[in-house]
């Protein structure tokens, strides 16, 4: 960072008036702690030092930076889903980080060590011989009543020895200075590759500042993550799947990220099937077992067959896996039971009777209501308390509220909460207010006081716990101290804990002597495989349209065009698009055709825009399988043709935008067959495109060269696939049917002919895995050799519209017979109707 | 009493079902009154995998993977069963409702058969403010917990309808309230949720009851039922208390039990997955025949 180094010789005094102008106006909220400044209102030397070398920039590089930084967010599409939105969010990352010293982190370090442990001693006597429910330490009830009490997983010793592998802690500071817990979490805890992310973007704005600050890194934590998971398996190398519960999840983007990161398969429940005691991956060669499964869904979807019979998300059988401890899985579903707040009530007293030790980090006073002691305290100070549900995240009877302040309700529905803490108090806790501290963000050009709330995670690794130096830190978007939640306005920033000496270098990079050199990454799970090969069939449907488009435009604007062949052309064009569903529905495919409808109509469903659409949903599932760029393209090649990048509707401009689209997809294409790796992914991409290509020339050639077709259709044929320049350079005598023909279908030197389509077809089924052990042909590749001998000895004289659609034909035959080898099973798996007749 | 049970479920198949895997709980339990004889399962076509266990709550499970194609699936569960409960206390005797749900909040156990499983809204049996109301003006202050709960049954085989045309098998307890009708598996839920309102723990039992035909008419071959009803517990002395409030009857000797859980989802006969895309049709067949009355 050269331009940060030599402005970091300019005059202090400059400085000095900058860290005046952001900080003259900060004020502390009454009776919080900030973590800027001290109680006497003097800054921490921390954040001195953070300010003092930020305001050795100059304000406009301040805001390149910030604006980098911005821009990086936007451009690795970090984004979180609001649940039940179909469209990714980007993520707003606060500008200045949090800031820890090192002695509060050894503190909450320790803290968190003890606390894991602590719960995981809980989780495997509750599961286990319960003696902390006999002893009476632990009433039965408040267990029973957590969601997350797995109850089949009662008895289980679970494989790898561990119920909890990450765990993640939420904590505040208080007024007092010290650090509370707010919550637990260990059902499948999410953030942590926020954090990662976060830390990636705001270290390489200022990457100087970042290693003056000596900030502990985040990447050691990560590989002990990992070397935990492997090494509690029953094989020295496993295969690590993170089960997500697909795209549509909230945080799909950190668990593509994560899986990507850390070197993981990232499987849908349906890509993994339960057989003889063990769990598989299904790949495109055959099942693969799998070792273990770091889920992010929750417990109570994980097998259908045990739990939630509804679930589609999980595995059948997957429980039974883990009873015979075929499987580790991280964090075992009924690991989620330590996130009640009925339980944190209990947490002090079963510190000190399982540890001998009192909570290092001490969580928010709680009272559980279902004991009849603590039900009287919560009453007799209802109004000074915030009342939470016992085992759900919001208040039972209070219509999805989270929490709510005693003294904030209005008389009825005071009386009615009360009432209902007399009827079922079990349901019910009540907690201690706690004010959380504040951190400064950048607002307008100055720093400004918001409440945080801070996550911090905890690895099981081979050498005990380990804690991440950092966190994911959610910052308010309001004052109040209250309530910290990813809502309006609300932000992420880093957490930076700061090291009083520089620190170790570190990444994922593992020392020379244990790498061992592998060129195949595992085998393609058969769902990656489906959604590759439909990826490229949808870019390269796209690309049809949009050659359609442009040849379309281009025969209107001819004012020369022979009259009667060219109107036949433009409605045989018009036609295809329309039945390729490029037109809206309900518009009639000749009259009040639209030709900006078929490029970027969001009702049709096939308009260039949806089908770039389809394509980017084909890419989302897959997106750990494709590089920054080629992601990045995904996402332009559908801005390009959405209305607000759109000019007007002439063709002049509908041609140019056809073109802007055709080069984003060239860039993809070259970007995809220049640096993805020739593994079996690069395989089913190609394929998808070769198939999908196949298949539109047969139908144009249809269209275009039949035995009575005019110069002018023998040349919309020759502009829809591209090879006018070549047709140009081989035959000077001007077009004729039966070289059109050949140049279409049966030339093996034309990259865009149907015959070299087939041809490397044929090449990439020959170097998939083959699960046949006799030898012999499987059915992809016999339809593939076939149709490749069939066309190289077809003559074009002798080709008509009928045996074009005999190829056509063959090559739908293939692209099914492609699904059944490769894909996931053809029909669904469904659940099955429960049986009704009972008295 | 000595009862042969049949059950058969078949599934017919519009297309090939190319695998599948199911969870079966037919099998009639041991508990305390009632002593399995004998005891199996016939399944076709033959299952490639079949493991047999006891879940949390101590009922007989069977996992089934059935790896052959198949357009018909059929199971056959096939038991004898000696049923010799003991009478049930007098109702009055029991300890009042406030004390039984004291009792439920602290007792140290987490097994199966523990009060606390029975304390909280579960898959199908929500809170249900309207039914923890109509239970209110039962369960009066210091009313014996049975006397309640016996109350209870006969006003719901009283105020509801039974209707199988009312609800189906996935027809939500609140739906079922409001029509004022349904079947047993309904009513079962209606007093679950009723009684759990009010801290009470019940839990929900799956069995068969014994049917006697009308006078001078043979039994009908396959034309008994699946039966639901519910248990609650009465304290530590008096433990579990079946009541039928389909029938409004305390459960006697002509009740058998197949399994216990929270409501309907945890003894749901059969749960499967299979993987196919056609639709299915399904048909059960019930027999329940006592042993005694055919020698």
């Amino acid at each position: 960072m050269a331009g940060e180094r030599a402005s970091l010789r300019r005059n202090d005094a400059g400085a000095q008036r900058r860290i005046e102008a952001w900080t003259g106006d900060y004020a502390p909220l009454p009776g919080v702690l900030d973590e800027f400044l001290d109680p006497a209102g003097a800054p921490r030397p921390h954040w001195m030092k953070l300010l003092s070398a930020l305001a050795r920039l100059e304000p406009s590089e301040i805001e390149q930076r910030f604006a980098a930084a911005d821009r990086r967010i936007r451009e690795m599409g970090i984004s979180y889903r609001v649940h039940g939105e179909a469209r990714e969010r980007s993520w707003p990352l606060s500008h200045m980080p949090l800031l820890v010293s090192e002695t509060d982190w050894n503190e909450i370090r320790a803290g968190i060590e003890q606390r894991v442990d602590l719960l995981e001693r809980i989780l495997s006597d509750v599961y286990g011989p319960a003696k902390l429910i006999a002893e009476g330490a632990l009433p039965a009830a408040a267990i029973a009543g957590s969601p997350d009490f797995v109850r089949a997983m009662r008895g289980v010793k679970p494989p790898g020895g561990r119920w909890i592998r990450l765990y993640a802690a939420d904590i505040g500071r208080g007024p007092d200075g010290r650090w509370w817990v707010l919550g637990d979490r260990a059902q499948a805890p999410s953030g942590a590759g926020y954090a990662l992310e976060n830390r990636l973007v705001l270290s390489r704005a200022f990457a100087g500042l970042y290693r003056d600050m000596n900030v502990e890194r985040l990447a050691p934590f990560f590989r002990d993550f990992r070397t935990g998971l492997a090494q509690a398996a029953l094989r020295s190398e496993p295969r690590i799947c993170l089960l997500t519960p697909g795209a549509w999840s909230e945080t799909y983007f950190e668990q593509a990220y994560l899986a990507r990161y850390l070197g993981m398969l990232l499987v849908e429940g349906e890509d993994l099937v339960m057989s003889e005691g063990r769990l598989h991956v299904r790949t495109i060669a055959g099942l693969k077992r799998a070792d273990v499964i770091w889920r992010r869904i929750d417990a109570d979807w994980c097998d259908p067959l045990e739990l939630n019979a509804a679930s589609q998300l999980g595995v059948p059988g997957m429980l039974e896996a883990i009873r015979r401890g075929e499987v580790v899985v991280a964090n075992m579903p009924g690991a989620g039971l330590i996130e009640s707040r009925a339980l944190l009530a209990f947490l002090p007293a079963l510190a000190r009777r399982v540890l001998g030790e009192d909570l290092r980090l001490p969580n928010i006073a709680t009272w559980w209501c279902g004991q009849e002691q603590e039900r009287k305290l919560v009453l007799d100070q209802f109004d000074e308390m915030t009342i939470s549900g016992a085992f759900s995240e919001t208040v039972p009877g209070l219509g999805g509220a989270r929490d709510v302040l005693g003294s904030d309700l209005g008389a009825a529905e005071r009386k009615a909460l009360i009432s209902a803490i007399h009827e079922r108090g079990m349901d019910f806790a009540g907690q201690e207010v706690v004010r959380l501290s504040t951190t400064p963000v950048w607002s307008g050009g100055a720093l400004a006081p918001r409440p945080f709330s801070l996550r911090v995670y905890a690895a099981a690794t081979p050498d005990g716990w380990r804690v991440m130096p950092g966190g994911f830190c959610r910052v308010s978007g309001r004052s109040d101290v209250r309530a910290v939640n990813m809502g309006e306005g609300a932000q992420s920033a880093d957490a930076w804990v700061i090291g009083e000496k520089p620190v170790e270098i570190s990444t994922l990079l593992p020392t020379a002597d244990n790498v061992k050199i592998v060129r195949l990454l595992g085998n393609l799970p058969s769902r990656a495989a489906d959604n590759l090969f439909w990826f490229g069939r949808y870019l390269e449907r796209a690309e049809a349209t949009l050659r359609l488009v442009r040849t379309l435009c281009g025969r209107i604007m001819d004012a020369d065009m022979p009259a009667h062949g060219g109107r036949q052309s433009i409605e045989r064009l018009q036609r295809i698009l329309a039945a390729w569903g490029a037109a809206p529905p309900g518009a009639d495919e000749l009259r009040g055709f639209s030709i900006a409808a078929a490029l970027r109509s969001e009702e049709a469903y096939g308009s260039a825009l949806s089908i770039a659409r389809a394509a980017r949903r084909a890419a989302s599932v897959i997106r750990e399988r494709l590089s920054q760029d080629a992601w990045q393209l995904v996402g332009r090649l559908e801005t390009r043709l959405t209305a607000e990048e759109f000019g007007g509707a002439s063709e002049p401009e509908i041609i140019e935008r056809a073109e802007a689209a055709l080069h984003t997809i060239a860039a993809l294409s070259g970007l995809v067959n220049e640096n993805m790796n020739r593994v079996a992914g690069w395989n089913f991409l190609d394929m998808g495109r070769r198939i999908e290509r196949g298949i539109n020339t047969c139908r144009f050639a249809r269209q275009f060269a039949d035995r009575d077709a005019h110069a002018e259709q023998l040349d919309v044929l020759l502009d829809l696939i591209d090879s006018q320049i070549t047709y140009r350079a081989r035959y000077i005598v001007g077009v004729a049917p039966a070289p059109v023909r050949d140049m279409a279908l049966l030339d093996p030197y034309n990259p865009r002919s149907v015959g070299f389509q087939v041809a490397r077809l044929d090449e990439h089924l020959g170097a998939l895995p083959v699960l046949r052990e006799d030898g012999m042909l499987e059915t992809p590749r016999r339809i593939a050799t076939k149709l490749r001998a069939d066309l190289a000895i077809e003559d074009a004289d002798q080709l008509d519209t009928q045996k074009i659609l005999g190829f056509e034909q063959r090559l739908m035959g293939l692209a099914e017979a492609i699904a059944a080898r490769y894909f996931l099973d053809g029909g669904q798996a469904a659940q099955a109707s429960r049986p009704e007749g009972l008295a | 009493m000595i009862y042969d049970i049949r059950h058969v479920t078949t599934y017919r198949y519009d297309s090939h079902v190319a695998s599948a895997r199911c969870t079966v709980r037919l099998l009639p339990r041991a508990q305390d009154g009632q002593r399995v004889i004998d005891s199996g399962l016939e399944v076709s076509p033959q299952p490639a995998e079949k493991l047999e266990s006891l879940d949390y709550f101590n009922n007989r499970i069977a996992v089934l993977r059935i790896a052959a194609a198949h357009r018909e699936l059929r199971v056959a569960a096939m038991a004898r069963v000696e049923v010799t409960r003991r009478e049930p206390p007098a109702p009055v005797l029991t300890p009042a409702w406030e004390q039984v749900r004291r009792d439920a909040l602290s007792f140290p156990s987490l097994e199966g058969m523990s009060p606390v499983n029975g304390l909280y809204p579960s898959r199908l049996t929500p809170l249900y403010a309207p039914a923890t109301r109509y239970a209110e003006k039962i369960f009066t202050p210091g009313r014996p917990v049975l006397e309640g709960a016996v109350e209870l049954m006969t006003r719901i085989k009283a105020d509801f309808k039974y209707d199988p045309s009312a609800t189906g098998v996935s027809t939500p307890l609140a739906d079922a309230f409001e029509k004022r009708g349904g079947v047993c598996q309904d009513f079962a839920h209606i007093m679950i949720a009723a009684l759990r309102g009010l801290g009470l723990p019940a839990l929900y039992v799956s069995g068969y009851i014994r049917t006697i035909p009308p006078p001078g008419k043979p039994r009908l071959e396959g034309a008994d039922a699946s039966h639901a009803w519910v248990t609650i517990w009465c304290g530590p002395e008096f433990g579990w208390r079946d009541l039928d409030p389909t029938n409004a009857i305390m459960v006697g000797d002509d009740h058998i039990v197949v399994a216990i859980g929270r409501d309907y989802a945890d003894v749901s006969p059969l749960d499967g997955i299979i993987f196919a895309s056609g639709r299915q049709k399904l048909s059960v067949s019930v027999d329940v025949i006592p042993v005694t009355d055919m020698r």
